[in-house]
């Protein structure tokens, strides 16, 4: 397995690490359980929405620092409707691709500035808090990758089943018996969820 | 760029003398041992004298070493020749949750085939609970096996306290040891410590790669595992290079001729190392225990608030080599289990760093490893969310 020159350039000198000051907007997803955690801040323009500062830092491997880099790269500049838009595969291909089994980083990264520009949003009036019912779920799931091949899955239909029933998330997998990150998917799928205060159990069958 | 290497624990450089060792086997002397031709006895009379060499390192008979392709191969062929052979007399096997893999393996594929497998604990030093092994031994177990020196944390499992309890049992418990750490590292006197079956291999004391060797007491039974045409041992049939086991022999006497000489420069430079660590750099924490329980060449360290992987990767940048427990860099992303055993959390797993010394080390190249992972630690810390936060 090798990292791409370009990642290894944003690892090695990552651009936009650090702090804002006055933060118009700022969001932390992972957790240092999990092995990476990222926090983003926005300084937004109030009149044009455009995205003037953006900061980042990162507890996680090379391809978390090197993502949470390119990400604040691309959005810098950006209005923040534009910037909602990045998806994850086009920041890992603006990496020069990752290997599939760090593509979680690039997810991570992604998810991070949407939040962070949710919290603008919300605490701007432009937008409501996320209601929550069984679709937030399934937008969750999208973000935990299979570590094989470095696709979302849901994208790879491993998700049977998903339901919400009492504040229990009920969550249906197909996983083959012996698959080497059969453990590592469930426990992904767990800290995905278990951050949302509507969620008080989780129950997965596989 | 010159290469700074302190992943010792995984393989090591041959020496140069192996490597002169072992030419003559690629060349010229490549008849296998026969009787009754001159070539063939040769042969014969050689790998006599390399298994005499090994067979002395450890205080053994040269009729008891078995020479494998790997210590892996080793590991199996004992088990399961073992258990094949005894499990007459009982189905129970005893191990630690923090063993190798290579008998965790073993030990899962005969749970699965309806042995009784008891998995020992650990304390938070990397000693597996003796009291719980006390407790464990049942009229039906037939084997304990051990990892004598721990491949993560270098903790030194005491073999004779364990010989000892094995022996409280009203019947024989054969004890397998996995030396694969602790040969060339610590001394192994096979009889004073009751051992019956043991593997290690060549790699990790500066020999070739692709050899290894099983310790066989006169008297333990194995079946057969590998089935196949019996060219130089009975248990390891097929091939072996000879090569190899010429590399191997040499590096012997090599790690032996000088032994007390090497580890005393391995436990120098590790507390070195362990000393310029912890006096240039905060919030390290130590795993393992220090001192005498330790191996002499492994050092194995915690940094908070940052991850192993990118400390690795920038080391490596900086042409230095060494292994981390974070499960960024694992196969199955999942964090060190000796570590978790031990009670570290997931944290202090994901920034651990191992260090393994070599013979081959110096302090000039501890010094320039420490300076760059000083500025790595603190650049990656400056990067990370949780340091600002403390």
């Amino acid at each position: 397995m090798q990292y791409s020159q370009k990642v290894l350039d944003h690892f090695m000198k990552p651009h936009n690490v650090g702090k804002i000051e006055h933060p118009d907007a700022e969001a932390t997803e992972g957790s240092p359980a999990c092995g990476d955690q990222i926090s983003i801040q926005l300084k937004v323009n109030p009149e044009t929405k455009i995205i003037e500062d953006v900061k980042f830092q990162s507890y996680g491997c090379a391809s978390n620092i090197a993502t949470g880099s390119i990400i604040t790269d691309m959005a810098k500049g950006m209005n923040i409707e534009a910037a909602k838009k990045i998806t994850w595969k086009e920041a890992a291909d603006e990496l020069d691709g990752l290997p599939p089994v760090k593509m979680h980083c690039s997810v991570l990264a992604v998810d991070t500035l949407r939040k962070a520009i949710k919290d603008y949003e919300v605490k701007n009036h432009l937008a409501e808090a996320d209601e929550f019912d069984k679709d937030s779920i399934l937008e969750e799931l999208k973000k935990v990758i299979y570590p094989q091949v470095g696709e979302d899955i849901v994208a790879l239909k491993m998700v049977k089943y998903v339901g919400l029933e009492d504040g229990i998330a009920i969550i249906d997998l197909e996983i083959p018996k012996f698959d080497k990150f059969r453990d590592n998917v469930v426990e992904e799928v767990r800290e995905h969820l278990e951050k949302f205060q509507e969620i008080k159990d989780i129950k997965i069958t596989i | 760029m010159k290469k700074y290497y302190f992943d010792n624990c995984k393989t090591t450089q041959p020496a140069p003398e192996v490597i002169e060792a072992m030419l003559p086997y690629l060349k010229e002397k490549f008849v296998l041992p026969a009787n009754f031709v001159l070539g063939g006895s040769t042969a014969d009379e050689e790998l006599a004298g390399f298994k005499k060499t090994v067979a002395a390192s450890i205080g053994a008979k040269p009729e008891e070493i078995h020479f494998t392709a790997s210590g892996t191969l080793a590991n199996n062929i004992a088990i399961k020749g073992f258990i094949s052979e005894n499990a007459g007399n009982g189905t129970h096997i005893i191990v630690s949750v923090i063993d190798y893999p290579d008998l965790l393996t073993n030990a899962a594929f005969f749970e699965k085939s309806g042995f009784d497998v008891t998995y020992l604990g650990t304390d938070s030093e990397g000693f597996i609970d003796l009291e719980q092994l006390k407790n464990s031994l049942r009229s039906d177990t037939i084997l304990f096996m051990t990892t004598f020196v721990n491949h993560t944390v270098g903790s030194i499992q005491p073999l004779k306290k364990i010989r000892e309890i094995l022996d409280t049992a009203d019947h024989k418990i054969a004890l397998h040891v996995d030396a694969g750490q602790a040969y060339g590292k610590i001394p192994i006197a096979v009889n004073e410590l009751g051992i019956d079956l043991m593997s290690f291999s060549a790699h990790k004391i500066h020999g070739p790669q692709g050899v290894g060797a099983l310790y066989q007491r006169k008297g333990v039974q194995l079946g057969p595992v590998i089935h196949g045409i019996n060219r130089l041992d009975n248990h390891q049939t097929g091939m072996v290079s000879l090569a190899n086991i010429a590399g191997f022999a040499k590096a012997v006497e090599l790690a032996f001729g000088n032994f007390d000489a090497n580890v005393k420069k391995l436990r120098e430079l590790s507390n070195y190392l362990l000393e310029r660590i912890e006096s240039t750099i905060p919030y390290t924490l130590l795993n393992g225990p220090r001192g005498e329980g330790r191996t002499p060449h492994n050092i194995n360290i915690s940094f908070d608030f940052i991850e192993g992987e990118a400390i690795m990767l920038m080391l490596d940048l900086a042409g230095i080599s060494v292994d981390t427990g974070s499960a960024c860099a694992s196969q199955g992303l999942k964090p060190n289990y000796i570590l978790m055993a031990m009670g570290r959390n997931h944290e202090q797993s994901h920034s651990s760093m191992k260090f393994t010394m070599s013979r081959y080390n110096t302090k000039e190249e501890i010094d320039y490893a420490v300076d760059k992972l000083a500025e790595i630690v603190k650049e990656l810390r400056r990067r990370s969310p949780l340091y600002k936060e403390k």
